[in-house]
């Protein structure tokens, strides 16, 4: 009976602790198939079998005994994380670690801590960064000097509004409705220039609100079988871009209908 | 293009030339009262001139006196977005408006070169109207700039990339409408850009820290 209850004990410590450790790994953009893979080897690692079901918010986790007849059932959120590749790549070699050093639960938690509390990339590094890979993408599509410092500074100006918007914890639709109007509108200033490649500037200012990750992540898992929840980030993705669609299309009705 | 660049210019200056003495003897009082008696109402006032500029930018000058110009209505929502990030800094009391020990006098040296506008004019040889003026949307973007700069304890940051990206039209207007004057704004804007932007970049990294190595 001792026995039994000790086991129950550590079965529930094991599934507190890789529930935390797939929320965090959705949460943070990976693709289904990578997460149950991880999840079910770091279970594999710590001796026991993990069974997971996933939907777009929340994931239902049984961790159940290979020696004994316990198991424990959990049912989390996934946590709105930004995407993070940086806790993908680390994450999943953890589960490595763990398998291949035949580490502890309390070493796998150690280290799962250290990991996720390390310094996350400055947002105003981020946006500078956005900034420069938009007015990039201004070049390859062929916009000249103006039409790139244009798109610059128009993608910084919505990028800091979307960060803006987010850190208030405004609905996401809105956030991207606004902050496409927002870059798509300043970018149209170029158009009272009479630069020839005015409509470039205006058409890149809004791609740092493409959600790539959603959408490429939406086709492996349909691809994988995880066919639910690849189609939930697929609707997901697209209701983003009708958003960016929205807040891009109110700016031509009112600077310039003939690009609708 | 440029013909009708500065036509509308001179038609402008020629209609509200007392108006613009008015906002500029207003914006002087305003900076000299902050600099020297700085009150809670110094600042909702400055804050409400800075609203009322961008919004006089956009009505006044684009879609009263622009019309003719292609586009003049795109430029004229952007002065209302400038007005909008005043009026939401005026609502959530944003930017202190304070002096920091820091960048005061390249700050009032940047509130000065708005008067510099009409004196670069008629020294490459332009005659009233058809002059820049210190109420025009560069002259008014650099006045903005020089407030931030001068009283940048805590500042409107959302006004201040709207008015780097004005500074970037502003550049390029040099080439196309033949304006040298608005070079002063793309002048004022590198310091400028510099100290906000590493301070920025200084201050969102604080919050990178995780919360465990805090002390």
């Amino acid at each position: 009976m001792q026995e039994t209850k000790k086991t129950q004990q550590h079965i529930s410590e094991i599934a507190d602790f890789i529930a935390r450790y797939l929320s965090y790994m959705l949460g943070a953009g990976v693709h289904t198939s990578r997460v149950v893979r991880n999840s079910k080897r770091l279970g594999t690692a710590l001796g026991v079998d993990v069974s997971i079901h996933t939907s777009q918010k929340t994931a239902t986790l049984s961790v159940s005994s290979a020696d004994t007849p316990v198991h424990d059932t959990r049912v989390i959120d996934i946590p709105p994380f930004p995407i993070s590749f940086e806790w993908n790549a680390d994450l999943s070699a953890l589960s490595w670690a763990a398998l291949d050093d035949n580490l502890s639960l309390e070493a796998v938690r150690g280290k799962f801590e250290e990991l996720v509390s390390k310094p996350k990339m400055n947002p105003f590094f981020v946006l500078l960064m956005a900034s420069l890979a938009n007015a990039s993408f201004c070049r390859l599509f062929g916009g000249d000097i103006w039409a790139m410092l244009v798109t610059f500074t128009a993608t910084m100006i919505g990028f800091f509004t979307r960060q803006h918007l987010m850190r208030r914890k405004v609905n996401h639709y809105i956030v991207f409705i606004v902050s496409a109007f927002v870059a798509s509108l300043c970018a149209s200033s170029a158009l009272s220039l009479g630069i020839e490649t005015a409509e470039i500037a205006l058409a890149t200012s809004v791609l740092f609100l493409v959600p790539g990750v959603p959408l490429i992540n939406g086709i492996i898992d349909i691809t994988d079988g995880h066919i639910q929840i690849g189609i939930s980030r697929i609707v997901n993705a697209f209701m983003l871009i009708i958003s960016m669609a929205i807040g891009m299309s109110i700016t031509l009705i009112l600077v310039k209908d003939s690009l609708l | 293009m440029q013909e009708i660049f500065w036509n509308s210019i001179a038609e402008y200056n020629a209609a509200t030339w007392y108006w613009q003495i008015a906002i500029t003897a207003v914006a002087a009082a305003l900076a000299l009262v902050l600099w020297f008696r700085p009150s809670k109402r110094a600042k909702i006032a400055a804050k409400v001139f800075m609203v009322l500029l961008s919004v006089w930018t956009a009505f006044v000058y684009y879609l009263g006196f622009c019309s003719a110009r292609d586009y003049s209505s795109a430029l004229a929502i952007f002065w209302c977005l400038v007005a909008a990030s005043w009026v939401y800094d005026l609502a959530t009391d944003f930017s202190s408006f304070r002096k920091s020990g820091k960048y005061g006098i390249l700050g009032l040296c940047m509130l000065v070169l708005p008067l510099f506008f009409p004196v670069v004019s008629i020294a490459r040889g332009l005659e009233f109207p058809q002059i820049a003026t210190p109420v025009l949307p560069s002259a008014v973007a650099l006045y903005m700039l020089g407030m931030l700069m001068t009283f940048n304890s805590k500042i409107n940051f959302f006004a201040f990339i709207l008015i780097l990206h004005w500074a970037v039209i502003a550049v390029s207007k040099v080439e196309i409408f033949d304006i040298p004057e608005d070079l002063l704004l793309a002048a004022a804007c590198v310091p400028a850009a510099v100290i906000f932007l590493t301070r920025a970049l200084k201050s969102a990294g604080q919050d990178t820290k995780p919360k465990i190595f805090r002390s």
